[in-house]
């Protein structure tokens, strides 16, 4: 059963000449929650964007090797990417509502796919919304707009709307970044559902969040991938000692942290304070850091 | 289990499906068609322009030296003599009075909206400007005459004249322009100049103007080449005399008047109607000359910025 | 340190100067226009067409004029909006981008933006003599929308690229086409900003008169077809204003006061429908 569904091989980016992803080479399996975990800017984002070719709206971008999705190369020139993105929903690490109501967020997928009966419209946007954990809250204000929502009320109408276009593979970047631990719960649970009809691959920066909801992670490291496996073996026993520090949180040498995590000025997640302090421990001598006194 | 059901779902509505993408294919594919044909229209309407103008004026071109064309200040038609001289220094004339006027008042006037009005000052300017640069140029015409020309003022149909009511013609151009520009200039950097005791119009004139040069300079380009092929209005107040100007005082007799007072009348006289295209030709190479000009210049400011 | 408060004082002094001469300039114009043209404004400038004698100073109105341009700034804004909107989203990133072709489509409409009315004024008769069609609407209707076309491309172009990009990139993850996409989010989100652009154009539309003064010729009447002369607003004014007599140029300030209500009309509608509007886009 665990047939793969998205393989992955030699898979490289390059934004304006720097590489954003090396040599990339796995395979997703069918129905299964895939953790992607790394550090921030090691290229979780871009992995995703690859997957539903939303990369190519980056600019300066090239892609190189192949992404095979039910046998097919989606990064070749005969790839269909209209259905494709269709078949794979993104949702993406910032949610952005669609300039109108929340009913007709939801419902803009449906409609355009072709959709016109308005019962059978209703029940799709009710449905999703029950799915995001959004429908007690909204149920009166489908006609608001979207935009006047909160940033956690948008992120999972964003789920809601990729839902409705009844996706096979679903691509979560940070899904619960913005949201409180509840309703981070809530979405988990969802998700641990939905994997009974989709394939999942999520990004995030919370190894508890992977420990709990994955089957397989998948360990980036400065577009590298380090380590990739069933989520047992991987969080148990890792082959690679850069996964062992990160999931641990201990020190490994060549991490070269504070440039890396600094980068793009966001919080660093909470197990690289711990690699960073085990990392001045151990090198104090070596390297005279600094730090505080 | 669950993937045949999957399955199911999948194949039950393949049917409409199937004629809905199709449906959706052909419209994204003759929409682009379509764009395409709208794009390459008006990306070649410049060359069908110069074409065309090209091939009236070759009659008065091939029959008149260039040099005698541009630089003659005899204009009678009738004797088949068409010198533009004159004309051509009225355009200069007026155009260049209007810039001149236009351009510090603007400037000062937009630095004063972005960084010095109450903001009640500002909110009531904005839609003044929008309003003023959406009088059409008639009424500008009918206002130099009565305020300027031979009411309020009583300075007569002359190149000061046109030059003023061009000037106030183009100041709300330019002057939102550079509003908007002024605006783009990160807080901060102001901020670094107020925190070394610079004075508000010392951070005014040394990082905010410096930092908004570029977009001054379109500005301007964009106030100058509406100034320059104005016509309703200028022909309404400058006297329209075929001599060249040697003061502000004297009348003028710009490119555009020319065409709008004489064409549509001249097809008894020989080539009059090549002469005029040919003015209308030289105005469109000056313009083209402008932007081509400006296009280069910007990308030697915006380089040595970056 | 007493020098430096001088040249401040001095040139904010200039600035508010600069201010209140646009302020004054605005005030001036409408009062001049007032105080001269309302009291030959009545009911008939704008219920009657020109009778016999009108331009001596007999009975008459100038209806034929205020629905020549309506006629005229309509059909041009619409034909110019419809090519317009192509060129703008075509020019969007996803279509030809930052491609070459792009590049010399911007420099054309810049060019196109800074030819003179009355240049396209005299080429559009120049085409219209070749091909023999006479004066008319239709005429007026295609150079009108020849000079309405950079005009409205350029301001959409710009409203089109202030679209977030992760706008765009949220309609696509659900499958759409460019086509779909363009048309149901980044027409949508910049729904204030084409209203604003459309309603310049047909106030520029409605206002020039250098490039119909040849093709789309004058007439008492008020059209019946596309082939038929056409009057218009400024064009009335203009001629009304040439004859030597003060009752009917008096008629001509008057039309220019209604051809400014039509205009301020036209600004206060732009600013209350994008109020409107912008509630429902994305900040
Ligand atoms: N559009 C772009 N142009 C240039 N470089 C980019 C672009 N997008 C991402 N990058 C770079 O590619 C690398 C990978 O970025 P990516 O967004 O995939 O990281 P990430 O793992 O998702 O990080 P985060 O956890 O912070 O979201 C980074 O170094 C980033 O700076
Ligand atoms: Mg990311």
């Amino acid at each position: 059963m665990n047939s793969a569904c998205i393989d992955i091989r030699n898979l490289n980016v390059f934004y304006d000449g720097h590489t954003a992803l090396k040599n990339i080479s796995l395979s997703i399996p069918h129905r299964q929650i895939t953790a992607i975990i790394g550090p921030s800017g090691c290229g979780k984002t871009t992995l995703l964007r690859s997957i539903n070719r939303l990369i190519d709206f980056s600019d300066g971008v090239k892609v190189s090797g192949e992404i095979l999705v039910d046998g097919q190369n989606i990064l070749g020139p005969k790839a269909d990417v209209t259905s494709l993105r269709k078949k794979i929903g993104l949702i993406s690490q910032k949610p952005s509502p669609l300039p109108m109501s929340v009913y007709d967020n939801v419902a803009y997928g449906p409609r355009i796919h072709g959709m016109r009966d308005k019962k059978e419209l209703d029940k799709t946007v009710r449905n999703c919304l029950e799915t995001a954990g959004l429908w007690e809250e909204l149920k009166d204000r489908l006609r608001t707009s979207a935009t006047k929502l909160s940033v956690g009320q948008q992120q999972r109408l964003c789920l809601a709307r990729s839902l409705a276009v009844k996706p096979e593979i679903l691509l979560c970047d940070e899904p619960t970044s913005a949201l409180d631990p509840v309703s981070s719960q809530n979405i988990e649970n969802k998700l641990a559902e939905l994997k009974k009809y989709y394939t999942i691959v999520i990004v995030t920066h919370n190894i508890h969040q992977a420990m709990r909801l994955a089957d397989y992670v998948v360990h980036l490291y400065l577009g590298e991938l380090v380590e990739y496996g069933p989520a047992n073996e991987v969080f148990q026993k890792p082959k690679e000692d850069r996964t062992r520090a990160y999931i641990n949180g201990t020190a490994f040498k060549e991490l070269e942290i504070d440039s890396q995590i600094n980068l793009k000025g966001k919080v660093c997640p909470l197990n690289f304070v711990f690699a960073k302090e085990a990392l001045e421990t151990r090198c104090r001598e070596e390297w005279k850091p600094t730090a505080r006194r | 289990m669950t993937v045949d059901q999957g399955n199911n779902i999948i194949t039950l509505n393949t049917v409409s499906k199937k004629t809905i993408v199709s449906r959706r294919r052909l419209a994204e594919l003759v929409s682009t068609r379509l764009m395409l044909a709208a794009t390459a229209f008006v990306g070649a309407l410049v060359l069908i322009i110069a074409i065309g103008l090209f091939l009236k004026a070759r009659p008065i071109l091939e029959a008149n030296s260039l040099g005698e064309l541009l630089f003659s200040s005899t204009w009678r038609p009738s004797r088949g003599e068409f010198g533009f001289f004159p004309f051509i220094m009225g355009t200069l004339w007026v155009t260049i009075l209007a810039g001149l006027i236009a351009m510090p008042i603007s400037i000062l006037g937009a630095l004063y909206l972005a960084e010095y009005a109450p903001k009640r000052i500002s909110a009531l300017m904005k839609p003044a400007i929008d309003l003023l640069a959406g009088i059409p140029p008639v009424v500008y015409g009918i206002w130099g005459l009565l305020a300027l020309a031979i009411g309020g003022i009583n300075i007569g149909f002359n190149v000061l004249t046109g030059g003023i009511v061009l000037a106030i013609m183009v100041i709300p151009v330019i002057m939102s322009v550079s509003e908007e520009v002024f605006r783009m200039v990160p807080q901060e950097i102001k901020e670094a100049s107020l925190a070394i005791g610079a004075t508000k119009w010392e951070t005014a004139k040394n990082v905010v103007i410096r930092n908004s040069l570029p977009g001054l300079a379109a500005a301007t380009i964009l106030g100058f080449s509406r100034a320059f092929g104005e016509t309703m209005a200028v022909l309404m107040v400058v006297g329209n005399i075929a001599r060249v100007p040697s003061s502000v005082l004297d009348p003028a007799y710009p490119l555009t008047a020319l065409i709008a007072n004489n064409y549509g009348e001249m097809m008894s006289i020989p080539l009059y109607d090549s002469a005029l295209l040919l003015a209308a030709l030289i105005l469109f190479l000056a313009v083209v000359f402008f932007n081509v000009a400006a296009r280069l210049v910007l990308a030697k400011i915006q380089q040595r910025w970056a | 340190m007493h020098r430096r408060r001088v040249e401040e004082a001095i040139f904010k002094g200039l600035m508010i100067a600069s201010i209140t001469i646009v302020a004054g300039s605005l005030l001036s114009i409408v009062a001049i226009l007032a105080w001269k043209g309302l009291p030959a404004l009545n009911i008939a400038m704008v219920t009657q067409t020109p009778k016999g004698g009108y331009y001596l100073g007999k009975e008459g109105g100038i209806l034929n004029a205020i629905v020549g341009s309506l006629y005229l700034a309509t059909g041009a804004t619409v034909l110019a909006f419809i090519i317009s909107l192509m060129v703008a989203l075509f020019l969007q990133r996803e279509y030809i981008g930052k491609t070459r072709f792009a590049g010399l489509v911007r420099l054309s409409l810049d060019i196109l933006w800074g030819i003179p009315s009355i240049v396209y004024g005299a080429f559009g008769f120049a085409i219209m003599l070749y091909m023999g069609i006479r004066a008319s609407l239709l005429g007026g209707i295609i150079v009108l929308t020849l000079l309405e076309i950079p005009i409205l491309t350029r301001a959409l172009d710009e409203v089109v690229r202030m679209i977030p990009k992760d706008l765009k990139e949220a309609s696509y993850a659900l499958g759409t086409t460019r086509l779909e996409t363009s048309f149901k989010v980044v027409a949508r989100q910049a729904l204030p900003g084409i209203i604003t652009a459309v309603l310049l154009a047909f106030g520029r539309g409605i206002g020039d008169a250098a490039s119909i003064l040849f093709t789309a010729g004058y007439t008492d009447r008020i059209p019946t077809s596309l082939f038929d002369p056409v009057a218009s607003l400024p064009l009335a004014i203009f001629f009304q204003l040439g004859t030597p007599f003060p009752e009917v140029q008096a008629r001509a300030y008057a039309s220019a006061v209604i051809l400014l209500v039509i205009i301020l009309s036209i600004s206060i509608v732009s600013r209350l429908l994008t109020k409107r509007l912008a509630r429902n886009t994305v900040k």
